[in-house]
């Protein structure tokens, strides 16, 4: 007789593996050596330079997703058995997913996914790499011994799908899943931030599962089983969307993170550009480090999973002190957290163009970008001078273009079930957050500058109405 | 975003909706239309990467954006029987169009969205190395498996254009 394995969470506090064979088995998997390099990627990469506490990891969040998944397959269960449409097997293929869902995170996760689009590397995104590893590693192994290659595949493909495709895999990525369930409340719990507060359990109280229609572009689909909200949930619902929404600017875009996150892109970005050379003697580190030999050999996944984020800051006095002037500037800068200065594009032209239409200021940011980016191109030898960062978030799918039920959040009122956006006033107001900023170095005068004049040159234009 | 002209994109972005004869029916539509040019090798530098719905690039959704802010191409939202909504693109047909892109459009122009996300799917895993990618494309979309048969029979026609770069074969 086994006994179960526990684990004492910040979050979650208590965390079981039952002794049955299916939880001892994803025991064994947390054991292996690729698991366990989730111990040494920090869930939110560079925000420890903002919010000191936020030096959480992978392994704690990946561990709460499984937690929160089995709580909420428990409400799956419940409500499909009813109707003799519960699939156990389906269920421990989301529960197995929801534990590995982030292992083929690289350091410091999407900043290191943004240094491979750049290269232009195969694989990408952290899902394939995810279903990579579950595949062709130790991992596998487990899951084919202790239940089959169909088991495997199957966890490995569900995680790659990069999205829900019925209810048992929307508990592993959703509107509504178990990832954004822990790190809403991890990130805030370990950040200190005070907002975006949600009431987890009065969520999950009034969680139930029902039919709706489905399609894509303009042609149906099946209908699908989805997670839907009673309607004494209402309110935890707007909290739980608005909430998620606030961490956004607050924590995930904080202007210094990202500036870490950006010199961090630039850095990796120059030493694989040297290593594609065969500059090795100019990066400062061994030829056989494994930062270099991943941009050697990208396609390998034991190159790979030899990095995480302690592999970078183990070799920061090395690159510090590299021959090529690129890699130790920046690298110098992450050690001291030395920051470009932000220039804020959108706040500048937002203030300026007050009262215009959305679209006259959305083009005139447009425009500056291009600008300001042709001007770093010509005018940069190797550091850019002026570094853009633009991404958006929807507090909700504003326009639900071929949107699955799975990826909104139904309310029941009375007979019907509404989605959250029409009966919301306070869900539907909430504007997409867009940030445009420009990142350049304080002592270089010249570059904002420029920045300011190409933006007051876009201002007018658009003043003057000949954009 | 990348460090990339964004503008310089959404004129590609454009000319995908004009060289369609001016209008294309469907963000995921524009999407798949899009990959299988690149695929053909008659695209326009749009990198993809995997997404829920197959084949996906932002910088072409970002770039679909900008067109329609600086009316270059305009978007209808219509709402659909089954509650999502879907987007009509217009934009100035072409005078001339390649005759590669221009069979390649017309094929996906007509083709049902759900076969067309497939085959767009199983092409790109293919390409990127999977040996069964037909069995990976329906473990991926469960919910979609029964059009899988229409699928296959769309990327065979595609696959029937001759082309700068060939195309996969999807096992």
């Amino acid at each position: 007789m086994g006994t179960s394995q526990r684990i004492r969470d910040p979050l979650h506090d208590l965390i079981k593996f039952d002794e049955e064979p299916f939880e001892s088995m994803l025991w064994e998997v947390i054991q292996t050596a690729p698991y366990q390099r989730l111990r040494r990627i920090k869930q939110l990469a560079f925000s420890e330079f903002v919010y000191p506490g936020a030096t959480h990891t992978r392994f704690a969040h990946s561990i709460g997703v499984f937690h929160t998944a089995r709580q909420l397959m428990q409400i799956v269960e419940r409500d499909l058995e009813k109707v003799d449409r519960w699939k156990a097997d389906r269920a421990r293929v989301s529960i197995a997913a929801a534990l590995l869902h982030d292992v083929g995170h690289g350091p410091f996760s999407h900043a290191f996914e943004t240094v491979c689009e750049e290269l232009q590397l195969s694989t990408t995104k952290h899902e394939e790499r995810s279903a990579s590893i579950i595949r062709n590693t130790e991992i596998g192994e487990i899951l084919e011994k202790h239940q089959d290659r169909d088991f495997k595949i199957d966890v490995a493909s569900l995680i790659a799908a990069g999205g829900p495709t019925d209810v048992y895999s929307s508990v592993v990525s959703s509107q509504f899943d178990a990832d954004r369930l822990d790190y809403m409340r991890r990130d805030r719990l370990m950040t200190g931030t005070q907002h975006s507060e949600i009431d987890y359990t009065w969520l999950v109280e009034n969680l139930k599962i029902a039919r709706l229609r489905s399609g894509i572009d303009d042609e149906p689909t099946d209908d699908i089983e989805t997670f839907v909200l009673d309607q004494k949930a209402y309110y935890a619902a707007e909290t739980y969307v608005l909430g998620l929404f606030q961490l956004y600017p607050t924590v995930f875009y904080h202007k210094a993170t990202r500036c870490m996150e950006a010199i961090f892109t630039q850095l990796l970005m120059r030493i694989g550009t040297l290593v594609k050379d065969d500059d090795y003697d100019n990066i400062g580190l061994p030829k056989g480090h494994p930062i270099i030999s991943f941009f050697r050999n990208p396609e390998s996944l034991e190159n790979f999973l030899e990095l995480d984020d302690t592999t970078f800051w183990g070799a920061m006095s090395q690159l510090c002190s590299a021959p090529d002037e690129c890699v130790s500037q920046l690298a110098g800068r992450l050690a001291s957290r030395n920051l470009w200065k932000t220039f804020d594009l959108r706040l500048t032209i937002e203030k300026r163009l007050q009262g215009c239409e959305p679209d006259a200021v959305e083009r005139t940011i447009a425009n500056a970008q291009d600008e300001i980016l042709a001007w770093s191109t010509d005018n940069s030898a190797n550091v850019p001078r002026a570094v853009l960062s633009s991404t958006k978030r929807d507090p909700y799918k504003v326009t639900p273009i071929s949107a699955s039920p799975l990826n909104k959040v139904f309310i029941e009122s009375g007979d019907e079930l509404v989605e959250l956006r029409e009966i919301s006033p306070v869900v539907r107001a909430a504007k997409t957050y867009r940030l445009n900023r420009v990142y350049y170095a304080d002592e270089d005068n010249e570059a904002l500058r420029q920045i300011e004049k190409i933006t007051e040159s876009c201002i007018r234009e658009q003043e003057n109405g000949t954009v | 975003m990348a460090q990339s002209r964004i503008r310089e994109f959404s004129s590609s972005a454009t000319k995908i909706v004009s060289d369609a004869d001016g209008e294309v029916v469907g963000r995921t539509r524009i999407q798949k239309m899009a990959y299988l040019l690149e695929l053909a090798g008659v695209g326009d530098g749009f990198k993809f990467s995997y997404k829920h719905y197959g084949p996906y690039s932002q910088m072409l959704a970002e770039s679909v954006r900008i067109a329609v802010l600086f009316n270059a191409v305009t978007e209808e939202k219509h709402q659909t029987d089954w509650g999502g909504m879907y987007s009509v693109y217009r934009a100035s047909p072409s005078d001339e169009v390649n005759a590669v892109r221009k069979q390649i459009l017309d094929v996906t122009k007509r083709a049902n969205a759900v076969q067309l996300e497939l085959a767009a799917t199983a092409a790109y895993l293919s390409f990127e190395g999977y040996e069964d990618a037909w069995a990976e494309t329906s473990r991926r979309k469960p919910e979609k498996a029964q059009h899988i048969p229409g699928a296959m029979e769309l990327y065979r026609e595609i696959s029937s254009l001759e082309t700068p770069n060939g195309w996969p074969v999807v096992n």
